[in-house]
């Protein structure tokens, strides 16, 4: 049970905080995880009572948490919610905000802890950074401790990403600074660790004398919704790969650590990313392919192309679907290819990591002529969340035939109990001080260096590869099919 | 009552973009009474609302021995536009094992007459990850598709006895459809309709004393239901393939190759009642070897004459020519079908 704080939520009357931050507030109360002394403060510009805060929160609360909402645990949670209007930039709204703080550490017993979390633009993250500085809010008035939450992008280069976590860090020690990837909090993200390093059978297995390839997709069919200004100038690269694919991709290809303390972890996690095998100029040409929505349909609906999307630019060279293939340079995964899949418009959501193991020898059952499917372990991230495992099994009958199965694992109907959203699980680490499932300094700005050659590729080079399309509710353009099929292999059907 | 898998025999309407949230649920609702059990990913095209029905029927007897995801598609010409109707319902069947009902689900999409180019956005939509793919299209295959769609098919039923221009469709199939998945089986329905009469004949000629009788071969002649001629063509386009024979001509009447030593072979074709391949007779200089289906009998009745020879009968699986009968026959055999290939080449003037 983390200790009883405040956390203060920036650009609280946004999205973020309506569907995910309070509803995971409150489902932490609901299972008995919160203090009880635990207190919200949203900071944001429009003008609102405590009680017109509460009430939309509550409606909100409503409709995304996913347990029923019990009046007498919400009247008990509201009460200590409260609301604090201030323009970002304004200093008297820190000095109000300081005031507040205090008077709230008086009457709940919250000990001058504080956990601020930016829902913001990064852009506004400077303006508060220092306020909060001058006003010494980023530090305890009492010993406690004083964090901050910070949601990506977490930059929009390397050279922003350092700018960023410049910012941050003048105001707060590394230790205190929590960037939130909400894949990581979500239970399977969680389990990969636990199903590599707590298993006899896989991790003598995870590695090139076993595994073929190790393809990992993200797929939804959404458009941009609403999202165009801020999607066209990031891109599906920036937007998704950068942070949880990268991410994935680490937990995935990582050693083991040595003990399982945040930095242990996160040691780990950064050597994976530094082993990505830079891909510079012509190797961006031939081993990253984007594309972009045209016009096709989604469940049975017409859709528009990105171009058609409200506010996109009509001639934007922006790419909707990327796909990649990488190589982590170390000994376990010598030659073994990364295949990273991802898209907006796609036919399906889902997340999932796809670890391919290597043919049976061609001899007996796998033979030329009649070969047989490899072993996959499927580690389903969302939605469904869950772990498959593919082989190879005779149909009964006199003849020999041979056809994939699939051993099946949900975690829905395994567990009585739901797992709990990413959110819950990350607020719940934060409070804690518990950076494990939080993206380092060093990774983020790694994960940068990485991306940033590809960019150049497509934006700066005088010869950039070109920008594919591909029909709305299909599944990316052909060149991607072409990536792996040139290798041999084929993208998973999700 | 709400509704639970277990009776969810009559379709449950349900928005499109909220299938797999109600299939959780109602697993949900169910769990304890039903094990959900899936080995291939059938989907069903067809026309007409008749025919939503009509395949239901078979895809429920199909799942009786072939676990499945099943997606049916119907595509309803009286319809305008391109909208699409969606519904859910269940197959269960008592287990084997014992008491527990294994269920299969089954998705279903009645679409617009303008409805076609929706096809792969919802075949990719609605599949069971990681289990093959099998497509069923009934009538004539689209001339413009999805080429993605193919890539994704691992096999491929179709029924060219039921094309009104099997010539055409063959050719589209070989040139726009078969070049776009390397890995896609062909398996065709007319081709599995006779796979009984094939055995029967291969078996016979497994025989060491008849082997060196099938280079003798100048006469066959076989009997086809109406409407038929199609499965008897590709009878006899396996029979010259196998034997590398090469077609001269060709008439309503039969079919005329010449064997290896160009020595001609006839093979008359001709309608009766009865099955879809009734009998086939192939004769030599010294005999005849007959595999016949006799009224009332469910074999293969096997009778060769041959001189110096006593007179041989056998009795062989004979099949049956119901749709869910070849399903369930194509539905448990794999490999690639070459041989079919071959003998659509053979006999594919002939067409």
């Amino acid at each position: 049970m983390p200790q009883p704080c405040t956390v203060v939520i920036f650009g609280a009357t946004g999205d973020l905080t309506h569907r995910k931050l309070i509803p995971a507030l409150y489902n932490l109360a609901e299972d008995g995880d919160l203090p009880s002394s635990l207190t919200v403060v949203g900071f944001a510009r429009r003008d609102k009572t405590d009680e017109e805060f509460r009430k939309e929160l509550e409606e909100a609360t409503r409709k995304f948490s996913r347990q029923s909402v019990h009046d007498e645990l919400w009247q008990s949670f509201a009460k200590r919610v409260f609301y604090h209007r201030s323009e970002f930039g304004d200093p008297e709204g820190y000095k109000r905000l300081a005031k507040r703080l205090e008077e709230i550490d008086a009457q709940f017993g919250t000990r001058g802890n504080r956990l601020f979390y930016l829902s913001v633009a990064p852009s506004e993250f400077e303006g508060i950074l220092k306020n909060l500085k001058e006003y010494g809010l980023n530090k305890s008035p009492t010993g406690g401790w004083s964090r901050v939450i910070v949601e990506k992008p977490f930059g929009y280069d390397l050279a922003t990403a350092r700018e960023l976590n410049e910012v941050v860090n003048n105001t707060f020690a590394e230790g205190d600074t929590f960037r939130i990837d909400h894949f990581l909090g979500k239970e399977t993200a969680q389990n990969i660790m636990v199903l590599r390093f707590a298993n006899g059978i896989f991790e003598p297995l995870w590695n090139h004398r076993y595994i073929d390839h190790v393809q990992i997709t993200a797929s939804e069919p959404l458009g941009v919704e609403g999202r165009g200004p801020y999607y066209d100038n990031s891109g599906a690269l920036r937007d998704m790969v950068q942070n949880h694919l990268l991410q994935l991709l680490c937990l995935t290809g990582m050693e083991p650590p040595t003990d399982l303390s945040a930095d242990s972890v996160r040691d780990e996690k950064v050597k994976v990313v530094r082993s990505l095998r830079p891909l510079h100029g012509e190797e961006v040409a031939k081993n990253v392919v984007r594309g972009q929505y045209v016009a096709g349909a989604i469940n049975g609906k017409p859709v528009v192309g990105y171009r058609e999307e409200e506010r996109v630019n009509p001639q934007s060279m922006t790419e909707s679907f990327v796909a990649l293939k990488l190589n982590v340079d170390n000994w376990r995964w010598a030659d073994i290819p990364f295949y990273i899949r991802v898209g907006k418009r796609l036919p399906k959501g889902g997340t999932e990591i796809a670890v391919q193991f290597r043919n049976a020898p061609a001899v007996l059952f796998n033979k030329a002529t009649n070969e047989v499917g490899a072993n996959v372990l499927v580690i389903r991230i969302q939605p469904d969340e869950g772990i498959s495992l593919r082989m190879q099994a005779k149909i009964p009958g006199t003849a020999l035939r041979i056809e994939p199965v699939k051993m099946d694992f949900h975690y829905g109907t395994s567990f009585g109990k739901a797992s709990p959203e990413a959110y819950e699980r990350l607020l719940l680490d934060a409070m804690s001080g518990d950076a494990t499932l939080f993206a380092r300094r060093d990774e983020v700005e790694q994960a940068w260096k990485f991306i940033d050659e590809i960019e150049h590729a497509w934006h700066v080079s005088a010869n950039p590869p070109p920008l594919f399309t591909y029909a709305a509710g299909s599944w990316g353009p052909k060149e991607a099919d072409e990536l792996i099929e040139r290798d041999g292999r084929t993208w998973r059907r999700l | 009552m709400a509704n639970s898998i277990t009776s969810l025999t009559q379709g449950l309407p349900v928005e499109i973009g909220k299938i797999d949230r109600e299939l959780k649920r109602l697993w949900q609702e169910g769990e304890g009474a039903a094990t959900r059990a899936s080995l291939i990913n059938f989907a069903v095209y067809c026309e007409g609302g008749d025919a939503m029905r009509e395949n239901t029927e078979i895809i429920s007897k199909i799942t009786q021995d072939h676990a499945c995801r099943a997606i049916l598609i119907g595509l309803d010409r009286a319809t305008p536009g391109a909208s699409v109707e969606a519904c859910i319902s269940a197959h269960c069947h008592l287990s084997r094992a014992g008491a527990k009902q294994v269920c299969c689900e089954q998705i279903s999409f009645l679409l617009g007459r303008d409805g076609l180019p929706l096809i792969p956005n919802i075949v990719f939509s609605h599949l069971d990850s990681d289990l093959p793919l099998v497509l069923w299209w009934r009538g004539d295959l689209p001339e413009e598709s999805e080429e993605q769609l193919w890539t994704w098919v691992d096999r491929l039923l179709f029924d060219s006895q039921a094309w009104a221009k099997p010539a055409e469709e063959f050719q589209l199939l070989r040139t726009s459809i078969e070049p776009a998945s390397p890995r896609m089986t062909l398996c065709d329905l007319n081709w599995t309709r006779s796979l009984y009469m094939r055995q029967a004949v291969a078996q016979i000629f497994d025989h060491p004393e008849y082997l060196d009788e099938l280079s003798g071969l100048t006469r066959v002649e076989i009997a086809h239901g109406p409407g038929m001629r199609s499965t008897a063509l590709l009878l006899a386009g396996w029979l010259g393939a196998q034997l590398r024979w090469k077609l001269e001509s060709f008439d309503p009447q039969g079919l005329r190759f010449l064997d290896g030593d160009e020595k001609p072979v006839a093979v008359a074709l001709w309608e009766e009642r009865g099955r879809a391949v009734g009998s086939m007779r192939m004769s030599t200089a010294d005999g005849s070897f007959v595999v016949a289906h006799h009224e009332g009998s469910s074999f293969l009745h096997a009778d060769i004459q041959l001189a110096g020879n006593p007179e041989s009968h056998y009795l062989m699986p004979g099949g049956k020519d119901d749709i869910v009968c070849l399903l369930n026959d194509e539905l448990m055999s794999g490999g690639k079908h070459k041989v079919y290939l071959k003998a659509v080449n053979m006999i594919a003037r002939a067409l």
